[in-house]
């Protein structure tokens, strides 16, 4: 927007902007790689996120890794290391949710 | 800004593709004081309204939600503006009588229909002259928009005026032959750049080549495009939701032609806004008791509404064992 007639907005990634304060911003990060991990278990993927540096650190069960610096490169990255297309609306996510299968 | 000599108002039509950039740059119209004391018409094809939450500037606003004005919405478009017309007639000519109306319309519309409408009815033609077609196009996604729909191209072709809208974020070179492509599908058309609804220079494009235009596709043979609401109850956090739309735009950004809504989150009121795989930085925006939250609106083709409800109630629930 331009400096006057919009609001502010949310500095980084847009996927950060619903967390402000820096005690909750961590949980958010260790609650994300627990979907994440729950998504990419159907593709043979686990995320980690130690909270401790930034980025997210996907891999294979074989042990292929990538850090990754935001929810954008996540799936960037499940998919070169899936060597599928990961999608969401992929019949495996329209059950009843939570478990992957 | 004077009313035509005939004494009918002037009416603006503002047209563009999903995403195009249209209430932004209207935003900074209203806020710079163009279009002043302007009756502003915002229609949204989708049921929930987003776009009036960033349009309170304009001192009178109507809504026009749950349907596009150029086909399923024609006739409350009709009605709405006869009771403006029915207003403006009640004043005695010491009052101060409304000069101007300006329509953003859906971003699914085609503004042709839409000035038919109001030049075939028979109250309307009398009060209201459309005065310009304003259409938006994507500094960024307009080529593929014109190559593959043929409403990107038909809203392009009625335009008296193009403002190309994301020229601080565009290349050069791709921005050159958008606008070298614009001037052969209407040659007659002003066309101006804006950044972030703020104007700015183009640059030079009488030697860039236009893109070659395939015919446009039948549409027959295509799914519609279709809007799907989307409420996200308590059960659906900022975390889960943030992941579930960035794989649905990672996997589905060719098909989800465009995603806004307001979302409550611990930072505050966030409007979310994307067009194909790109979504904006948030704006925070300040409180509005009476609006209703926490509702997203989808819109594209290729899956189904019941598809994206389950695969985001999956995600929500993902994890918390």
């Amino acid at each position: 927007m331009c400096a006057s007639c919009g609001y502010p907005a949310a500095p980084g990634h847009w996927t950060d902007a619903g967390v402000a304060d820096p005690g909750e911003r961590l949980r958010a990060r260790f609650r994300r790689a627990r979907v994440l991990n729950a998504v990419l278990r159907a593709y043979g993927l686990t995320a980690h996120d130690g909270g401790l540096i930034p980025g997210v650190q996907i891999a294979t069960l074989s042990g292929a890794q990538a850090i990754v610096d935001d929810l954008a490169g996540v799936w960037v990255a499940a998919e070169r290391l899936a060597g599928m297309p990961v999608d969401p609306l992929d019949a495996r996510f329209l059950g009843a949710g939570g478990e992957a299968p | 800004m004077a009313a035509s000599r005939d004494g009918r108002m002037r009416m603006t039509v503002l047209g563009g593709y999903l995403g195009s950039g249209k209430t932004t740059w209207l935003r900074h119209q209203l806020y710079h004081g163009q279009f002043k004391d302007a009756f502003v018409i915002v229609n949204e094809a989708a049921e929930t309204p987003v776009d009036d939450a960033v349009l309170r500037v304009a001192q009178k606003l109507a809504v026009l939600a749950g349907g596009c004005v150029c086909c399923q919405a024609r006739s409350e478009l009709v009605s709405l503006l006869r009771g403006v017309c029915d207003a403006r007639s009640g004043l005695d000519s010491s009052g101060e009588r409304l000069q101007r109306i300006v329509l953003e319309t859906s971003g699914l519309a085609d503004p042709g229909p839409i000035v038919e409408a109001v030049r075939g009815d028979s109250v309307l033609v009398h009060h209201i002259v459309v005065s310009e077609i304003i259409v938006a196009v994507d500094a960024l996604n307009a080529l593929q928009q014109l190559r593959s729909e043929p409403l990107g191209r038909a809203q392009v072709e009625v335009a008296d005026r193009l403002v190309v809208t994301k020229i601080d974020a565009a290349q050069v070179a791709a921005l050159t032959r958008l606008l070298a492509t614009l001037r052969r599908l209407n040659p007659g058309a002003m066309i101006s750049g804006t950044a972030r609804g703020s104007a700015g220079g183009l640059p030079a494009y009488d030697d860039a080549d236009p893109e070659p235009l395939p015919e446009p596709p039948a549409e027959a043979g295509r799914s519609p495009i279709f809007a799907t609401r989307l409420v996200l109850d308590p059960t659906i956090d900022w975390t889960a939701f943030s992941v579930w739309l960035s794989a649905l735009l990672h996997a589905r950004g060719d098909d989800v032609l465009r995603v806004k809504g307001v979302v409550r989150t611990p930072a505050g009121r966030l409007l979310l806004q994307g067009v194909r795989k790109t979504v904006q930085s948030p704006e925070i925006l300040p409180e509005q008791k009476e609006r209703v939250d926490n509702v997203m609106v989808v819109i594209g083709r290729g899956y189904s509404a019941e598809d994206l409800r389950r695969s985001l109630q999956y995600f929500a629930t993902a994890g918390r064992t």
